[in-house]
């Protein structure tokens, strides 16, 4: 294990760690308005501070994080999976069964997803769940990632070892997931990281068109919420710098986490 | 290697993130920008020295349809300063009394009949439209030919509201002409003049529109104009309209309330509330338009010339017509029951609200009307020992009158608010927070529900006497209202902390409108509705009568009445209230029944008066409206605009 | 398999592509709980202080329904649709700038989103592409990593937040650009070019940073990965140069999928940039498309998605006929 690797690792494990076992620790719901006196500096009980609804940005902050990471994490594992699949196979097999798959990548690619996901937000009348949050977001994400891994896939099928696979009598999952599969992998992860940051990002949007609910804290709705109080010319500071750092290191984690692997993999193949 | 690399990549991280909120760390010392100093020789973005030009805030942020200055139809520029600035009316609204005064007309209209049907009405002489073309009554009576003749596709709304209120009319001379209504007016200056916002009978120059083939469709781009001032330029984006002077300004409209100061009035929008209030540091503009109370903290803790109408808190101007209210649709069970819409008024905490959402910054108002200077003698005053009175079937009295001294000691004690700017005796309080709300008692909340089956499960929430979660639907502005949004918002918390489960979902403007029209849609909705500006409540509740009403499903839309609420008794008393003039004690009598009724049967819980955010910056310009000086509300549309106009004096150099 | 088979083919698809979309997007609107006329209803109600009543209100519905074209059923107006938009780009009149037609609405703020995206997308491609294979190729040294470092730390920042601070910065404290877009009417002289420059400059750079990020990642890894390949060590070990190896092997291999990003990307400029256009009041395509379906405004709605359909699905089109020139191992199937 290299070190970008084992630091990539480290900043995730304390993000999930705290962010999952911290809430155990507090009988107190943050996203309850009005529990501590407004704007409190940064203290030992309040180690960020309290915002201008009464609220601890601390533990804000751990629930958000609990939330949009799971939230992305999960939405962004299905996307990539279906993405892959489906621009691999359509790259691979070809014949009509591109044809039609890339006739259905291509309309939902086309079709603008904002002005859909009002009517959508308005349609499911403030019903909104995670669940639907995150099927809304699987549905409009997985064609782009598609299209981009079927181009890859396209031009490698034509490649020479490919093709040799091929001719001594390999199967086509096999020549998939053995020969195609190690090259697009690289570009799988860093797709997969940004789908979760594109998720965590894209949940901020959609609260405000009703489709995701502001009273449960995630990076977004924080964000959110600092905006409308105008935190960034009142104050507290802490109420938008906290998520955004948490979001960069998030990021950060991931992008390690996920580079660092690549670079094992490459030990691992002998090609470093 | 690898760990020094890694360093590095920490240590760059950490200095690029800094760097980044170094842009927060915004200076205290703003207002050195273009335009720092009121000194001449500046220009404002679009070329006019900027202290000749007066500079506000749009308040619709963009126009759709920049260039239709057109005023029969209904998409035109109006926020553009056409209402204010380009056309004239017959009768106007004084905003500091509420009274009507003749601007276009001479005097007041003559009663010609007993059934209060005729009128006759004198206009000045020496009134001119801008290209200098001498304004007779041969104008008003071509825009009233107008509107019947093309009534089908002109799309101003006062098409539909004259066409259905005038039953003939006829020229005398040239300056006098008689109407005849269609039933007895006694409101005639406020439908063919102005009530508060606007007016019906937007006259328009006949020598200038019989010259059009088709008057729907003719633009009007740089009209010619009957105020004081003409369309100098404008975006054909829609963000701003520049508007100059007229050299007769004198022979205008109202050129008789005397000079208009500006040379210039520039109407911009400078962005949303991040970018705009960074503008207004900068003195890019004099008076803002709804912006929030955090923002305008913010503001003027960087620029001294900035200030707010008032220095005592509530700080804001509280005069706007409308009062921001709880609509609960008595169609909908078990909101039908006044039982429960009164537990969800005690189930209110509006201390805790206020002071979330809008930092104690607000004036409650418990009757569906506001608590103003104008309707306080005759509507509130009255009316209080009654309230204090005022018990429920179980005989436990809700009202609250030390709500406003109460809130006073919180907003010191957890210090919210300087003490300098908080009142000193239970008086003041009264006038800067209103005569007092409903107690917070979720325990009499709780015995009103239990007693018509409502009741806590296990889990401490409230359960439907079919044993379902009560799950209460409140439907609130989204980005485009923040004030509402936030007030929205910390309203649905105060409720679920009594155990009510409230799904709060924000919704567009355009949606909002048909959620509170719409029965089949509405469950409660954070609205403001009830605008009442002076004595004469009857454009807020004239459709409370059983015609208006729509079936529980219906899926077409209610015109008024938006409670929904039935009341045989109120029924009698607003149709009592046609046939009385507005300006008799009896008039105010059956208002003060009204409200009586409204109360006992909470048909619709009033929260506060609308807080008008409307501060200024004296740099280019002084003697704005204030507090200590209210010669006008501060806004920069209705009339009160022409009042600051004419008043404002530019700043000493 | 010819060529002109090929170019058939993918032109049959695309016209497919083209009537789905467009099809979705008139039935979603109708969907919409927000119906015009009624909001148009609300509105005066709200403006009038209720002065109309019920009847006049059903006077107003008759006369709008047949004004804004929406009598009839369903089924006729989308016939009635599809003869419009394709046989004269009519759109209808929008409903809230009524009788403003649409069309015009869209190509009055067409030439903004284009000038002010097209820059920002393509100089962010290049810029984020170059650093980011400058950073796979030499991923040993420092440099590199200094160069991923921004990449890393800028994309992850929400944009609005991102853009704030520039504005902070570049506006308010160091007053080098306007806080908002303020254009003259007037012909396009000299002076006025370079005004409508300095407006954009502000919004284009918050952009460009927030889109190089991207590429920067992804063409690292691209990049990173290519170079490790057969045929770029059978090249070195043949003695072409490093800098042909990094420029003609590396670089034009992991070009490949980065040039379907670019030209999927050209095609959603025409939904515009929303944010952008909101903060800095720029008078684009996004800020319209969000004031129209917060207004109800199908029409206009509509029309700005039929045009964002057609852009993109013309991109992508235009992919499948240009990438054989980029890759010719792929044959015309």
């Amino acid at each position: 294990m290299n070190l970008r690797l084992k630091l990539g690792l480290a900043i995730l494990a304390v993000f999930v760690v705290g962010s999952f076992t911290l809430p155990f620790f507090t009988s107190i719901d943050p996203s309850v308005q009005g529990t501590y006196p407004k704007g409190l500096p940064m203290s030992w009980q309040h180690p960020l501070g309290t915002n201008s609804q009464g609220q601890d940005i601390f533990w804000l902050l751990v629930f958000a994080v609990r939330n949009s990471l799971g939230l992305g994490i999960v939405v962004g594992i299905v996307i990539t999976i279906i993405a892959t699949l489906v621009g691999l196979s359509a790259g691979y097999i070809g014949g009509w069964y591109e044809r039609v798959v890339l006739m259905v990548m291509d309309s939902f690619i086309a079709i603008p997803v904002f002005p859909i996901l009002i009517v959508l937000g308005t349609l499911v009348r403030g019903q909104t769940s995670f669940v639907i949050l995150g099927a809304v977001l699987v549905v409009f994400g997985w064609a782009w990632g598609s299209r981009t891994i079927r181009s890859m896939a396209l031009s490698l099928r034509e490649r020479e070892f490919v093709s040799m696979a091929r001719f001594s009598g390999s199967s086509g999952l096999r020549i998939i997931t053995r020969e195609i599969f190690p090259y697009v992998y690289a570009y799988m992860v860093v797709g997969f990281i940004n789908t979760v940051l594109f998720v965590i990002n894209t949940e901020a949007g959609l609260a405000v068109i009703g489709l995701s609910k502001v009273e449960v804290p995630t990076l977004g709705s924080i964000v959110f919420w600092a905006l409308n109080y105008n935190a960034m010319l009142v104050g507290p500071l802490s109420w938008i710098v906290a998520p955004t750092v948490a979001t960069v290191l998030l990021f950060l984690g991931l992008f390690l986490t996920s580079t660092g692997y690549n670079d094992m993999y490459a030990v691992r193949r002998g090609r470093a | 290697m690898m760990r020094r690399r890694s360093r590095t990549l920490l240590v760059l991280m950490a200095t690029v993130l800094t760097l980044a909120f170094a842009a927060c760390e915004v200076p205290t010392t703003g207002g050195q920008g273009p335009g720092g100093t009121a000194g001449q020789g500046e220009m404002t973005d679009v070329g006019t020295p900027r202290h000749e030009t007066l500079v506000v805030q749009t308040f619709d942020r963009k126009t759709d349809n920049p260039a239709l200055h057109n005023p029969l139809m209904s998409t035109y520029a109006v926020w553009r300063g056409f209402r204010e600035l380009g056309w004239g009316y017959l009768w106007e609204t004084d905003t500091a009394t509420g009274e009507s005064y003749p601007e276009l007309a001479d005097g007041m209209p003559e009663v010609l009949n007993d059934e209060h049907t005729k009128f006759r009405i004198r206009l000045k002489k020496g009134i001119y439209w801008s290209d200098g073309v001498e304004f007779t009554a041969d104008d008003v009576i071509y825009t009233l030919d107008t509107y019947f003749e093309h009534k089908d596709k002109l799309t101003y709304f006062g098409v539909a509201t004259i066409t259905g209120y005038v039953k003939s009319y006829k020229k005398i001379d040239n300056y006098t002409f008689e109407v005849e209504t269609v039933n007895p007016a006694y409101d005639l200056t406020t439908v063919l003049g102005v009530y508060t916002w606007g007016s019906a009978l937007n006259i328009v120059p006949k020598h200038v529109f019989e010259k059009q083939k088709d008057v729907a469709s003719f633009q009007n781009t740089k009209p010619v104009t009957l105020g004081p001032y003409v369309v100098k330029d404008f975006d054909r984006n829609g963000f701003w309209q520049l508007w100059e002077r007229r050299k007769d300004w004198k022979r205008s409209a109202w050129g008789w309330m005397g000079e208009p100061k500006p040379k210039y009035v520039l109407y911009k929008d400078f962005g949303p509330e991040e970018t705009r209030v960074l503008a207004f540091i900068q003195n890019q503009y004099d008076v803002d338009t709804f912006m929030s109370p955090d923002s305008i903290k913010g503001a003027m803790q960087r620029n001294e010339a900035i200030t707010t109408y008032s220095s005592k808190l509530p700080y804001h101007n509280m005069d706007d017509a409308c009062s921001y209210g709880l609509l609960l649709n008595h169609h909908k069970p078990p909101l039908d029951k006044p039982e429960v819409r009164w537990a969800l008024a005690l189930s209110l905490d509006l201390q805790s609200v206020g002071i979330n959402a809008l930092n104690g910054e607000f004036k409650a108002s418990p009757l569906p009307m506001v608590d103003t200077r104008i309707l306080r003698p005759i509507y509130f005053e009255p009316l209080l020992p009654w309230l204090e009175d005022f018990k429920l079937p179980d005989g436990y009295q809700p009202f609250d009158p030390d709500f406003a001294q109460k809130l006073t000691k919180r907003l010191e004690d957890d210090q919210i608010a300087d003490p300098a700017d908080l009142p000193k005796n239970a008086e003041e309080a009264s006038e800067s927070f209103g005569v007092g709300w409903w107690k917070y008692d979720p325990a009499e909340a709780e015995r009103l529900l239990n007693s018509v089956g409502i009741r806590k499960n296990a889990q401490g929430v409230y359960t439907l006497p079919d044993g379902k979660v009560w799950q209460l639907d409140l439907v609130i502005p989204g980005d485009w209202n923040k004030v509402m949004q936030r007030v929205g918002f910390s309203i649905a918390d105060s409720l679920r902390k009594t155990g009510i489960r409230v799904n709060a979902r924000q919704v567009d403007n355009a949606e909002f409108g048909n959620v509170q029209n719409t029965n089949a849609k509405l469950t409660a909705l954070l609205n403001w509705t009830n605008c009442i500006f002076n004595p004469n409540y009857l454009n807020a509740w004239r459709s409370i009568q059983p015609e208006f009403l729509m079936d529980a499903n219906a899926g077409e839309q209610i015109v008024g009445n938006q409670y929904r609420w039935r009341n045989p008794e109120v029924f009698e008393l607003v149709d009592q209230a046609t046939r009385t003039d507005p300006e008799s004690p009896e008039f105010h009598a059956i208002g003060r029944s009204i409200l009586q009724h409204f109360v006992t049967d909470m048909a619709y819980i009033n929260i506060m008066n609308i807080p008008t955010t409307i501060p200024t910056n004296n740099t280019y310009w002084t003697n704005f409206p204030k507090q200590e000086n209210p010669y006008a509300v501060p806004y920069t549309w209705w009339s009160s605009f022409k009042k600051i106009l004419v008043s404002i004096k530019p700043a000493k150099r | 398999m010819g060529l002109v088979q090929y170019v058939l083919q993918r032109l049959v698809a695309y016209l497919v592509v083209l009537f789905v979309g467009i099809t979705v997007t008139f039935f979603l609107p109708r969907v919409m709980p927000s119906d015009p006329i009624d909001n148009y209803i609300a509105q005066l109600q709200n403006q009038a202080g209720q002065t109309l009543s019920p009847q006049a209100a059903q006077e107003i519905r008759a006369s709008l329904a047949e004004l804004y074209g929406l009598q009839g059923n369903l089924a006729s107006q989308y016939v009635g649709y599809l003869k419009r938009v394709f046989l004269g780009f009519d759109f209808g009149p929008s409903f809230s700038a009524f009788p403003r037609p649409v069309s015009e609405i869209i190509l009055a703020a067409l030439p903004w989103t284009i000038g002010l995206l097209v820059t920002t997308t393509l100089l962010a491609w290049i810029i984020g592409n170059l650093i980011g294979l400058l950073a796979g190729y030499f991923h040993n040294r420092r440099s590199a990593t200094v160069l991923e470092v921004i990449g890393v730390v800028l994309f992850p920042i929400p944009y609005y937040i991102l853009a704030i601070s520039l504005i902070l910065l570049l506006a308010y404290t160091w007053q080098i650009f306007p806080l908002t877009t303020t254009i003259r009417p007037g012909v396009m002289t000299l002076d006025q070019i370079g005004s409508i420059l300095y407006n954009s400059a502000l919004p284009a750079l918050t952009l460009v940073l927030a889109g190089f990020g991207w590429n920067i990642l992804s063409m690292k890894s691209l990049a990173y990965s290519t170079k490790e390949e057969p045929y770029v060590t059978f090249a070195r070990l043949k003695g072409v140069r490093e800098g042909s190896i990094m420029t003609r092997y590396v670089f034009r291999n992991a070009l490949l999928p980065q040039v379907t990003g670019l030209a999927l990307s050209i095609g959603t400029i025409f939904s515009g940039a929303l944010l952008t256009e909101m903060l800095f009041s720029y008078p684009g395509l996004g800020l319209m498309m969000r004031t129209a379906a917060g207004a109800g405004d199908y029409n206009l709605l509509y029309g700005t998605m039929t045009i964002s359909i057609v852009a993109v699905a013309t991109a992508a089109f235009v992919i499948d006929l240009v990438y054989p020139l980029f890759d010719p191992r792929i044959r015309f199937r």
